[in-house]
Protein backbone atom coordinates (compact mmCIF):
# COMPACT_ATOMS: atom_id res chain seq x y z
CA UNK A 1 0.00 0.00 0.00
CA UNK A 2 2.80 2.27 1.01
CA UNK A 3 4.71 1.36 -2.17
CA UNK A 4 1.65 2.27 -4.31
CA UNK A 5 1.33 5.66 -2.61
CA UNK A 6 5.01 6.45 -3.32
CA UNK A 7 4.56 5.47 -6.99
CA UNK A 8 1.51 7.76 -7.36
CA UNK A 9 3.40 10.64 -5.72
CA UNK A 10 6.38 10.22 -8.09
CA UNK A 11 4.03 10.13 -11.14
CA UNK A 12 2.35 13.31 -9.94
CA UNK A 13 5.71 15.10 -9.49
CA UNK A 14 6.82 14.00 -12.99
CA UNK A 15 3.67 15.50 -14.49
CA UNK A 16 4.25 18.79 -12.72
CA UNK A 17 7.88 18.92 -13.91
CA UNK A 18 6.81 18.31 -17.51
CA UNK A 19 4.24 21.09 -17.33
CA UNK A 20 6.86 23.45 -15.91
CA UNK A 21 9.27 22.62 -18.73
CA UNK A 22 6.52 23.12 -21.30
CA UNK A 23 5.64 26.52 -19.87
CA UNK A 24 9.26 27.73 -19.73
CA UNK A 25 9.77 26.57 -23.36
CA UNK A 26 6.75 28.55 -24.50
CA UNK A 27 7.90 31.65 -22.62
CA UNK A 28 11.39 31.43 -24.17
CA UNK A 29 9.97 31.00 -27.66
CA UNK A 30 7.71 34.00 -27.18
CA UNK A 31 10.52 36.24 -25.96
CA UNK A 32 12.71 35.14 -28.90
CA UNK A 33 9.97 35.99 -31.36
CA UNK A 34 9.52 39.43 -29.82
CA UNK A 35 13.28 40.12 -30.05
CA UNK A 36 13.47 38.91 -33.65
CA UNK A 37 10.53 41.05 -34.78
CA UNK A 38 12.07 44.04 -32.96
CA UNK A 39 15.40 43.63 -34.76
CA UNK A 40 13.75 43.23 -38.14
CA UNK A 41 11.48 46.24 -37.90
CA UNK A 42 13.93 49.00 -36.93
CA UNK A 43 17.72 49.24 -36.96
CA UNK A 44 19.52 50.00 -33.73
CA UNK A 45 19.61 53.72 -33.20
CA UNK A 46 23.11 55.17 -33.62
CA UNK A 47 24.35 56.96 -30.61
CA UNK A 48 25.41 60.53 -31.09
CA UNK A 49 29.18 60.79 -31.39
CA UNK A 50 29.52 62.84 -28.27
CA UNK A 51 27.57 60.26 -26.28
CA UNK A 52 30.07 57.50 -27.04
CA UNK A 53 32.07 57.07 -23.92
CA UNK A 54 35.86 57.57 -24.34
CA UNK A 55 35.75 59.11 -27.85
CA UNK A 56 36.92 62.70 -28.11
CA UNK A 57 35.67 64.69 -31.12
CA UNK A 58 38.51 65.54 -33.54
CA UNK A 59 39.85 69.08 -33.49
CA UNK A 60 39.14 71.12 -36.58
CA UNK A 61 42.26 71.39 -38.80
CA UNK A 62 44.51 74.25 -37.72
CA UNK A 63 45.76 75.01 -41.19
CA UNK A 64 43.24 75.74 -43.90
CA UNK A 65 43.84 72.54 -45.83
CA UNK A 66 42.16 72.77 -49.21
CA UNK A 67 40.96 69.27 -49.94
CA UNK A 68 39.01 67.98 -52.92
CA UNK A 69 35.65 68.24 -51.20
CA UNK A 70 36.35 71.72 -50.02
CA UNK A 71 37.29 72.78 -53.52
CA UNK A 72 34.18 71.20 -54.94
CA UNK A 73 32.03 73.11 -52.51
CA UNK A 74 33.69 76.45 -53.02
CA UNK A 75 36.78 77.54 -54.90
CA UNK A 76 38.94 79.85 -52.87
CA UNK A 77 40.34 82.85 -54.63
CA UNK A 78 43.94 83.96 -54.43
CA UNK A 79 45.74 87.06 -55.64
CA UNK A 80 49.32 86.62 -56.77
CA UNK A 81 51.44 89.73 -56.80
CA UNK A 82 54.41 90.23 -59.06
CA UNK A 83 57.71 89.55 -57.38
CA UNK A 84 58.78 92.52 -55.26
CA UNK A 85 62.35 93.63 -55.19
CA UNK A 86 64.43 96.09 -53.27
CA UNK A 87 67.62 97.26 -54.91
CA UNK A 88 70.19 99.00 -52.86
CA UNK A 89 72.31 101.37 -54.92
CA UNK A 90 75.15 103.47 -53.65
CA UNK A 91 76.33 106.63 -55.28
CA UNK A 92 79.84 107.77 -54.80
CA UNK A 93 79.87 111.53 -54.34
CA UNK A 94 82.80 113.86 -54.58
CA UNK A 95 82.33 117.55 -53.74
CA UNK A 96 84.86 120.25 -54.33
CA UNK A 97 84.03 123.66 -52.88
CA UNK A 98 85.97 126.81 -53.64
CA UNK A 99 85.26 129.90 -51.57
CA UNK A 100 86.49 133.25 -52.58
CA UNK A 101 86.48 136.07 -50.07
CA UNK A 102 86.79 139.49 -51.60
CA UNK A 103 86.56 142.32 -49.08
CA UNK A 104 83.19 141.57 -47.45
CA UNK A 105 81.80 139.38 -50.23
CA UNK A 106 82.04 135.56 -50.11
CA UNK A 107 81.40 133.57 -53.26
CA UNK A 108 81.21 129.80 -53.14
CA UNK A 109 81.48 127.41 -56.06
CA UNK A 110 80.52 123.77 -55.44
CA UNK A 111 81.39 121.15 -58.02
CA UNK A 112 79.64 117.84 -57.21
CA UNK A 113 80.50 114.63 -58.99
CA UNK A 114 78.39 111.53 -58.68
CA UNK A 115 79.50 108.16 -59.94
CA UNK A 116 77.39 105.04 -59.47
CA UNK A 117 79.72 102.34 -58.30
CA UNK A 118 79.83 99.57 -55.80
CA UNK A 119 80.64 101.81 -52.84
CA UNK A 120 82.21 99.13 -50.69
CA UNK A 121 84.68 98.22 -53.38
CA UNK A 122 85.39 101.85 -54.21
CA UNK A 123 85.88 102.67 -50.56
CA UNK A 124 88.28 99.83 -50.02
CA UNK A 125 90.07 100.58 -53.26
CA UNK A 126 90.51 104.24 -52.41
CA UNK A 127 91.74 103.52 -48.92
CA UNK A 128 94.22 101.00 -50.14
CA UNK A 129 95.55 103.25 -52.82
CA UNK A 130 93.78 101.41 -55.59
CA UNK A 131 92.20 102.59 -58.79
CA UNK A 132 89.97 105.19 -57.14
CA UNK A 133 92.58 106.56 -54.78
CA UNK A 134 93.74 109.30 -57.12
CA UNK A 135 90.18 110.27 -58.02
CA UNK A 136 88.94 110.25 -54.44
CA UNK A 137 91.93 111.02 -52.26
CA UNK A 138 89.95 111.72 -49.08
CA UNK A 139 88.72 109.12 -46.62
CA UNK A 140 85.11 108.22 -47.31
CA UNK A 141 82.31 109.44 -45.11
CA UNK A 142 78.67 108.57 -45.11
CA UNK A 143 76.85 111.55 -46.53
CA UNK A 144 73.62 110.38 -44.97
CA UNK A 145 75.11 111.19 -41.59
CA UNK A 146 74.44 114.93 -40.83
CA UNK A 147 77.52 115.15 -38.61
CA UNK A 148 79.74 113.96 -41.38
CA UNK A 149 78.26 116.42 -43.81
CA UNK A 150 78.42 119.50 -41.60
CA UNK A 151 80.14 122.34 -43.45
CA UNK A 152 83.78 122.18 -42.55
CA UNK A 153 86.16 124.44 -44.37
CA UNK A 154 89.68 123.25 -44.38
CA UNK A 155 92.04 126.16 -43.79
CA UNK A 156 94.50 126.27 -46.57
CA UNK A 157 98.09 127.10 -45.95
CA UNK A 158 99.00 129.65 -48.59
CA UNK A 159 102.61 128.53 -48.52
CA UNK A 160 101.96 124.90 -49.38
CA UNK A 161 98.66 124.72 -51.23
CA UNK A 162 98.48 125.42 -54.88
CA UNK A 163 94.69 125.42 -54.70
CA UNK A 164 94.51 128.65 -52.74
CA UNK A 165 95.82 132.11 -53.18
CA UNK A 166 96.00 134.99 -50.82
CA UNK A 167 96.44 138.58 -51.65
CA UNK A 168 95.87 141.75 -49.71
CA UNK A 169 92.18 142.01 -50.61
CA UNK A 170 91.17 138.45 -51.68
CA UNK A 171 91.33 135.00 -50.13
CA UNK A 172 90.53 131.65 -51.78
CA UNK A 173 89.75 128.48 -49.83
CA UNK A 174 89.24 125.07 -51.31
CA UNK A 175 87.71 122.09 -49.55
CA UNK A 176 87.14 118.60 -50.81
CA UNK A 177 84.76 116.02 -49.51
CA UNK A 178 83.82 112.59 -50.77
CA UNK A 179 81.62 109.81 -49.58
CA UNK A 180 78.66 107.68 -50.56
CA UNK A 181 74.95 108.06 -50.35
CA UNK A 182 72.60 105.09 -50.26
CA UNK A 183 69.73 104.92 -52.65
CA UNK A 184 66.93 102.37 -52.34
CA UNK A 185 64.87 101.31 -55.27
CA UNK A 186 61.62 99.37 -54.86
CA UNK A 187 59.62 97.72 -57.60
CA UNK A 188 57.98 94.62 -59.01
CA UNK A 189 59.47 92.10 -61.40
CA UNK A 190 56.94 91.34 -64.08
CA UNK A 191 56.44 88.00 -65.87
CA UNK A 192 58.07 85.78 -63.25
CA UNK A 193 54.84 85.11 -61.37
CA UNK A 194 52.73 83.94 -64.31
CA UNK A 195 53.73 80.25 -64.12
CA UNK A 196 52.85 80.37 -60.41
CA UNK A 197 49.43 81.77 -61.28
CA UNK A 198 49.06 78.95 -63.79
CA UNK A 199 49.78 76.23 -61.26
CA UNK A 200 47.30 77.74 -58.80
CA UNK A 201 44.62 77.76 -61.51
CA UNK A 202 45.39 74.10 -62.19
CA UNK A 203 45.04 73.41 -58.48
CA UNK A 204 41.49 74.73 -58.47
CA UNK A 205 41.97 78.26 -57.16
CA UNK A 206 40.40 81.30 -58.68
CA UNK A 207 43.26 83.62 -59.35
CA UNK A 208 42.45 87.30 -59.22
CA UNK A 209 44.59 90.08 -60.57
CA UNK A 210 46.43 92.16 -58.00
CA UNK A 211 46.87 95.88 -58.48
CA UNK A 212 50.44 96.81 -59.23
CA UNK A 213 52.29 98.68 -56.52
CA UNK A 214 53.98 101.91 -57.43
CA UNK A 215 56.89 103.01 -55.30
CA UNK A 216 56.74 106.51 -53.86
CA UNK A 217 59.62 108.99 -53.65
CA UNK A 218 61.80 108.23 -50.62
CA UNK A 219 60.11 104.83 -50.40
CA UNK A 220 61.00 102.66 -47.41
CA UNK A 221 60.40 99.05 -46.45
CA UNK A 222 56.71 99.80 -45.92
CA UNK A 223 56.53 98.98 -49.63
CA UNK A 224 56.35 95.33 -48.51
CA UNK A 225 53.52 95.98 -46.02
CA UNK A 226 51.04 93.50 -47.49
CA UNK A 227 48.49 93.96 -44.70
CA UNK A 228 48.26 97.66 -45.54
CA UNK A 229 47.61 96.74 -49.17
CA UNK A 230 44.99 94.16 -48.20
CA UNK A 231 43.17 96.76 -46.12
CA UNK A 232 43.45 99.23 -48.98
CA UNK A 233 41.60 96.72 -51.16
CA UNK A 234 44.40 96.11 -53.65
CA UNK A 235 43.40 92.44 -53.99
CA UNK A 236 39.62 92.88 -54.37
CA UNK A 237 37.84 90.00 -52.60
CA UNK A 238 40.64 87.42 -52.73
CA UNK A 239 40.72 84.95 -49.86
CA UNK A 240 44.50 84.69 -49.96
CA UNK A 241 47.40 86.76 -51.24
CA UNK A 242 50.58 85.10 -52.42
CA UNK A 243 53.44 87.54 -52.47
CA UNK A 244 57.14 87.07 -52.95
CA UNK A 245 60.13 89.27 -52.31
CA UNK A 246 63.21 88.74 -54.44
CA UNK A 247 66.09 87.62 -52.26
CA UNK A 248 68.87 87.23 -54.79
CA UNK A 249 69.53 87.08 -58.50
CA UNK A 250 72.72 85.65 -59.86
CA UNK A 251 74.21 85.11 -63.27
CA UNK A 252 77.05 82.68 -63.70
CA UNK A 253 79.15 81.86 -66.73
CA UNK A 254 81.43 78.88 -66.29
CA UNK A 255 83.51 76.73 -68.59
CA UNK A 256 84.60 73.27 -67.52
CA UNK A 257 86.26 70.30 -69.18
CA UNK A 258 84.16 67.24 -69.96
CA UNK A 259 86.13 64.24 -68.63
CA UNK A 260 87.06 61.69 -71.25
CA UNK A 261 86.67 64.16 -74.10
CA UNK A 262 88.52 67.01 -75.75
CA UNK A 263 85.42 69.18 -75.40
CA UNK A 264 84.45 71.79 -72.85
CA UNK A 265 81.08 72.60 -71.40
CA UNK A 266 80.07 76.26 -71.37
CA UNK A 267 77.33 76.76 -68.79
CA UNK A 268 75.42 79.98 -68.41
CA UNK A 269 73.06 80.03 -65.45
CA UNK A 270 70.46 82.54 -64.31
CA UNK A 271 69.23 81.86 -60.81
CA UNK A 272 66.61 83.61 -58.70
CA UNK A 273 65.66 83.07 -55.08
CA UNK A 274 62.38 84.42 -53.77
CA UNK A 275 60.94 84.57 -50.27
CA UNK A 276 57.21 83.71 -50.44
CA UNK A 277 54.34 84.14 -48.02
CA UNK A 278 50.62 83.44 -48.32
CA UNK A 279 48.41 85.63 -46.20
CA UNK A 280 44.79 84.98 -45.33
CA UNK A 281 43.08 88.26 -46.15
CA UNK A 282 40.39 87.79 -43.51
CA UNK A 283 42.65 87.08 -40.56
CA UNK A 284 46.00 88.37 -41.94
CA UNK A 285 47.43 85.04 -40.78
CA UNK A 286 50.39 83.68 -42.74
CA UNK A 287 49.16 80.29 -43.90
CA UNK A 288 52.26 79.27 -45.88
CA UNK A 289 55.80 80.59 -45.90
CA UNK A 290 58.86 79.33 -47.76
CA UNK A 291 61.84 80.21 -49.94
CA UNK A 292 61.82 78.99 -53.52
CA UNK A 293 64.44 79.20 -56.21
CA UNK A 294 64.49 78.80 -59.95
CA UNK A 295 67.32 78.12 -62.32
CA UNK A 296 67.57 78.69 -66.03
CA UNK A 297 70.59 77.02 -67.58
CA UNK A 298 71.97 77.00 -71.07
CA UNK A 299 74.75 74.57 -71.86
CA UNK A 300 76.85 74.72 -74.98
CA UNK A 301 79.50 72.18 -75.85
CA UNK A 302 82.67 74.04 -76.82
CA UNK A 303 80.61 77.25 -76.53
CA UNK A 304 83.57 79.38 -75.48
CA UNK A 305 85.44 78.48 -78.67
CA UNK A 306 82.49 79.39 -80.87
CA UNK A 307 81.78 82.66 -79.04
CA UNK A 308 78.25 81.56 -78.23
CA UNK A 309 76.01 84.07 -76.48
CA UNK A 310 73.02 82.74 -74.53
CA UNK A 311 69.46 83.93 -74.94
CA UNK A 312 68.48 85.88 -71.84
CA UNK A 313 64.80 85.43 -72.65
CA UNK A 314 65.22 81.66 -72.73
CA UNK A 315 67.09 81.65 -69.42
CA UNK A 316 64.40 83.85 -67.84
CA UNK A 317 61.63 81.53 -69.04
CA UNK A 318 63.41 78.45 -67.75
CA UNK A 319 64.09 80.13 -64.41
CA UNK A 320 60.46 81.22 -63.97
CA UNK A 321 59.18 77.72 -64.82
CA UNK A 322 61.65 76.17 -62.41
CA UNK A 323 60.65 78.69 -59.74
CA UNK A 324 56.98 77.76 -60.22
CA UNK A 325 57.85 74.08 -59.83
CA UNK A 326 59.66 74.78 -56.58
CA UNK A 327 56.68 76.87 -55.39
CA UNK A 328 54.38 73.95 -56.22
CA UNK A 329 56.48 71.56 -54.12
CA UNK A 330 56.52 73.95 -51.18
CA UNK A 331 52.79 74.64 -51.38
CA UNK A 332 52.09 70.89 -51.50
CA UNK A 333 54.39 70.34 -48.50
CA UNK A 334 52.46 72.94 -46.55
CA UNK A 335 49.08 71.44 -47.57
CA UNK A 336 48.05 74.47 -49.55
CA UNK A 337 47.55 72.63 -52.81
CA UNK A 338 47.09 68.99 -53.75
CA UNK A 339 50.13 67.05 -54.89
CA UNK A 340 48.83 66.47 -58.39
CA UNK A 341 47.72 69.78 -59.77
CA UNK A 342 47.31 68.35 -63.23
CA UNK A 343 44.72 65.70 -62.43
CA UNK A 344 41.86 66.17 -59.99
CA UNK A 345 42.52 69.85 -59.45
CA UNK A 346 42.51 70.43 -63.16
CA UNK A 347 39.18 68.61 -63.52
CA UNK A 348 37.60 70.67 -60.76
CA UNK A 349 38.90 73.85 -62.25
CA UNK A 350 37.65 72.90 -65.67
CA UNK A 351 34.24 72.10 -64.23
CA UNK A 352 34.16 75.46 -62.49
CA UNK A 353 34.90 77.22 -65.77
CA UNK A 354 32.25 75.25 -67.62
CA UNK A 355 29.75 76.13 -64.91
CA UNK A 356 30.37 79.82 -65.56
CA UNK A 357 28.08 81.81 -67.80
CA UNK A 358 29.06 80.84 -71.34
CA UNK A 359 27.91 84.15 -72.81
CA UNK A 360 30.60 86.08 -71.01
CA UNK A 361 34.19 85.84 -72.07
CA UNK A 362 36.35 85.55 -69.02
CA UNK A 363 40.11 85.67 -69.08
CA UNK A 364 41.72 83.79 -66.24
CA UNK A 365 45.18 85.03 -65.45
CA UNK B 1 116.33 -0.58 -120.76
CA UNK B 2 118.31 1.76 -118.57
CA UNK B 3 116.95 4.69 -120.53
CA UNK B 4 113.41 3.45 -119.95
CA UNK B 5 113.96 3.16 -116.21
CA UNK B 6 115.53 6.56 -116.11
CA UNK B 7 112.53 8.18 -117.89
CA UNK B 8 110.12 6.43 -115.55
CA UNK B 9 111.97 7.80 -112.50
CA UNK B 10 111.83 11.32 -113.97
CA UNK B 11 108.05 10.97 -114.57
CA UNK B 12 107.40 9.81 -111.05
CA UNK B 13 109.52 12.60 -109.60
CA UNK B 14 107.63 15.20 -111.60
CA UNK B 15 104.35 13.72 -110.49
CA UNK B 16 105.38 13.86 -106.84
CA UNK B 17 106.62 17.44 -107.23
CA UNK B 18 103.32 18.50 -108.86
CA UNK B 19 101.34 16.92 -106.07
CA UNK B 20 103.49 18.68 -103.49
CA UNK B 21 103.08 22.04 -105.26
CA UNK B 22 99.33 21.61 -105.50
CA UNK B 23 99.11 20.78 -101.83
CA UNK B 24 101.22 23.86 -100.98
CA UNK B 25 99.09 26.20 -103.13
CA UNK B 26 95.86 25.14 -101.43
CA UNK B 27 96.83 27.21 -98.24
CA UNK B 28 96.34 26.54 -94.48
CA UNK B 29 93.42 24.56 -93.28
CA UNK B 30 90.79 26.64 -91.40
CA UNK B 31 88.21 25.24 -89.10
CA UNK B 32 85.81 26.76 -86.59
CA UNK B 33 86.22 25.81 -82.98
CA UNK B 34 84.03 26.15 -79.94
CA UNK B 35 84.45 29.68 -78.51
CA UNK B 36 83.55 28.32 -75.10
CA UNK B 37 86.05 25.46 -75.25
CA UNK B 38 88.76 25.43 -72.63
CA UNK B 39 91.91 27.02 -74.01
CA UNK B 40 95.18 25.64 -72.61
CA UNK B 41 97.76 26.75 -75.17
CA UNK B 42 99.92 28.26 -72.46
CA UNK B 43 99.63 29.65 -68.93
CA UNK B 44 99.09 33.25 -69.98
CA UNK B 45 95.80 35.06 -69.59
CA UNK B 46 93.37 33.68 -72.17
CA UNK B 47 89.80 33.46 -73.39
CA UNK B 48 88.77 30.89 -70.80
CA UNK B 49 89.99 33.17 -68.00
CA UNK B 50 87.94 36.02 -69.44
CA UNK B 51 84.83 33.86 -69.58
CA UNK B 52 85.30 32.46 -66.07
CA UNK B 53 85.79 35.91 -64.57
CA UNK B 54 82.87 37.54 -66.40
CA UNK B 55 80.46 34.75 -65.55
CA UNK B 56 81.41 34.59 -61.89
CA UNK B 57 81.26 38.35 -61.41
CA UNK B 58 77.93 38.77 -63.21
CA UNK B 59 76.30 36.00 -61.18
CA UNK B 60 77.56 37.47 -57.93
CA UNK B 61 76.65 41.04 -58.84
CA UNK B 62 73.10 40.12 -59.80
CA UNK B 63 72.64 38.50 -56.39
CA UNK B 64 73.86 41.60 -54.57
CA UNK B 65 71.39 43.56 -52.45
CA UNK B 66 72.04 46.76 -54.39
CA UNK B 67 70.86 45.18 -57.64
CA UNK B 68 68.36 42.50 -56.64
CA UNK B 69 66.80 44.64 -53.89
CA UNK B 70 66.29 47.66 -56.10
CA UNK B 71 62.73 48.52 -57.15
CA UNK B 72 63.80 49.98 -60.51
CA UNK B 73 66.77 48.76 -62.48
CA UNK B 74 69.60 50.93 -61.12
CA UNK B 75 71.75 52.97 -63.50
CA UNK B 76 75.37 51.88 -63.47
CA UNK B 77 78.45 53.05 -65.32
CA UNK B 78 81.72 51.35 -66.03
CA UNK B 79 84.86 52.80 -64.54
CA UNK B 80 88.44 51.55 -64.80
CA UNK B 81 89.61 48.02 -64.16
CA UNK B 82 93.31 48.37 -63.47
CA UNK B 83 95.73 45.86 -64.93
CA UNK B 84 98.30 45.15 -62.21
CA UNK B 85 99.76 42.10 -63.93
CA UNK B 86 102.97 42.00 -65.95
CA UNK B 87 101.01 40.91 -69.04
CA UNK B 88 99.11 43.04 -71.49
CA UNK B 89 95.45 42.50 -70.69
CA UNK B 90 92.69 44.57 -72.25
CA UNK B 91 90.60 45.00 -69.12
CA UNK B 92 87.94 46.82 -71.08
CA UNK B 93 87.03 43.49 -72.70
CA UNK B 94 86.34 42.04 -69.25
CA UNK B 95 84.08 44.91 -68.17
CA UNK B 96 82.33 44.97 -71.54
CA UNK B 97 81.58 41.27 -71.21
CA UNK B 98 80.25 41.77 -67.71
CA UNK B 99 78.17 44.70 -68.92
CA UNK B 100 76.67 42.66 -71.75
CA UNK B 101 75.67 39.86 -69.41
CA UNK B 102 74.21 42.32 -66.88
CA UNK B 103 72.25 44.10 -69.61
CA UNK B 104 70.84 40.77 -70.80
CA UNK B 105 69.54 40.13 -67.29
CA UNK B 106 67.43 43.31 -67.51
CA UNK B 107 68.15 44.13 -63.88
CA UNK B 108 70.64 46.91 -64.60
CA UNK B 109 70.74 49.92 -66.90
CA UNK B 110 74.03 51.40 -68.04
CA UNK B 111 74.95 55.02 -68.56
CA UNK B 112 77.73 55.82 -71.00
CA UNK B 113 81.15 55.45 -69.47
CA UNK B 114 84.00 57.95 -69.64
CA UNK B 115 85.49 56.21 -72.67
CA UNK B 116 82.24 56.62 -74.58
CA UNK B 117 81.73 60.28 -73.66
CA UNK B 118 83.41 61.75 -76.72
CA UNK B 119 80.94 60.18 -79.10
CA UNK B 120 78.07 61.13 -76.78
CA UNK B 121 79.10 64.81 -76.62
CA UNK B 122 79.74 64.87 -80.36
CA UNK B 123 76.24 63.59 -81.01
CA UNK B 124 74.64 66.10 -78.62
CA UNK B 125 76.64 68.90 -80.17
CA UNK B 126 75.58 67.80 -83.64
CA UNK B 127 71.91 67.73 -82.73
CA UNK B 128 71.75 70.84 -80.53
CA UNK B 129 74.23 73.21 -82.06
CA UNK B 130 74.23 72.56 -85.76
CA UNK B 131 70.78 74.10 -86.25
CA UNK B 132 69.88 71.31 -88.66
CA UNK B 133 67.41 69.39 -86.58
CA UNK B 134 63.73 69.88 -85.83
CA UNK B 135 63.47 71.28 -82.33
CA UNK B 136 60.93 68.77 -81.06
CA UNK B 137 63.08 65.80 -82.04
CA UNK B 138 66.38 67.02 -80.62
CA UNK B 139 68.01 65.03 -77.81
CA UNK B 140 68.53 68.04 -75.56
CA UNK B 141 71.75 68.89 -73.82
CA UNK B 142 71.53 68.66 -70.06
CA UNK B 143 69.19 65.68 -69.86
CA UNK B 144 71.69 62.85 -69.54
CA UNK B 145 71.05 60.60 -66.59
CA UNK B 146 73.66 60.23 -63.92
CA UNK B 147 74.63 56.75 -62.78
CA UNK B 148 73.78 55.70 -59.24
CA UNK B 149 76.64 53.23 -59.13
CA UNK B 150 79.97 52.66 -60.83
CA UNK B 151 81.80 49.41 -61.36
CA UNK B 152 85.54 49.44 -60.92
CA UNK B 153 88.19 46.90 -60.03
CA UNK B 154 91.57 45.42 -60.72
CA UNK B 155 93.30 42.30 -61.95
CA UNK B 156 96.60 41.22 -60.39
CA UNK B 157 98.83 38.18 -60.84
CA UNK B 158 101.60 36.25 -59.16
CA UNK B 159 103.85 34.31 -61.55
CA UNK B 160 106.41 31.70 -60.47
CA UNK B 161 108.76 29.88 -62.81
CA UNK B 162 111.06 26.92 -62.49
CA UNK B 163 112.90 25.10 -65.27
CA UNK B 164 109.94 22.84 -65.96
CA UNK B 165 107.00 24.49 -64.27
CA UNK B 166 105.27 27.85 -64.67
CA UNK B 167 102.66 28.73 -62.08
CA UNK B 168 100.36 31.72 -62.61
CA UNK B 169 97.84 32.98 -60.06
CA UNK B 170 95.31 35.63 -61.10
CA UNK B 171 92.98 37.48 -58.79
CA UNK B 172 90.25 39.64 -60.29
CA UNK B 173 88.56 42.08 -57.97
CA UNK B 174 85.38 44.03 -58.77
CA UNK B 175 83.57 46.68 -56.71
CA UNK B 176 80.19 48.37 -57.00
CA UNK B 177 80.37 51.88 -55.52
CA UNK B 178 77.47 54.20 -54.77
CA UNK B 179 78.37 57.45 -56.56
CA UNK B 180 76.43 59.70 -54.22
CA UNK B 181 77.38 58.26 -50.87
CA UNK B 182 80.76 56.85 -51.86
CA UNK B 183 79.84 53.60 -50.10
CA UNK B 184 81.06 50.27 -51.41
CA UNK B 185 77.79 48.44 -52.00
CA UNK B 186 79.21 45.16 -53.27
CA UNK B 187 82.63 43.57 -53.85
CA UNK B 188 83.73 40.15 -55.02
CA UNK B 189 86.83 38.46 -56.34
CA UNK B 190 87.65 35.55 -58.61
CA UNK B 191 90.86 33.58 -58.28
CA UNK B 192 92.38 31.50 -61.08
CA UNK B 193 95.47 29.27 -60.85
CA UNK B 194 97.17 27.89 -63.94
CA UNK B 195 100.19 25.61 -63.98
CA UNK B 196 102.13 24.75 -67.14
CA UNK B 197 104.64 21.91 -67.15
CA UNK B 198 107.05 20.88 -69.89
Amino acid sequence: MKKRFVRLQLANEGCQLMQLLKKSFLVCAGVSLVILTGCASKPPAALPEQAVLGRVPADPPKNPVIDAEGLKAESKSIAVTDIYFKKEGKNLVFIEETRQKTNNNITSTITPKTIEVDADKADASALMGGANSSQFPVKFTNLADPKATAPVITPVDPQTSSASSNSSDAETQTSKKSGYESKMEYGELRYLANPIRGLLIKSGYKVVQAKPTVSMPNQGDEYFDIVKRIKAGDFSDADYVLYGVLTEVSNTDNVSDIPGTKSTSHQMTFEITVDFNIVDTKTTQIVASFIASGEGKDVQIDGRDTGYKPSTAKLMKLASLDLAEDVRKNLADQNFITNNPGSAGYQRNLKRRLDDDATTLKVYK
Amino acid sequence: MIMKMYAKTIHLSLLALSAALLAACSGPQVRYGDAKAVETVNANYGSTDLQIIAEAMTRSLLQSKAISGSKDAPIVTLADVKNKTSEYIDTRVITDKIRTQLMKSGQVRFAVSVTEMQSQTDELKRQNQSGLYKNSTIAKTGNMQGAQYRIEGSIASIVKNTKDVKDVYYVFNLNLINNESGLLEWADEKEIRKTATR
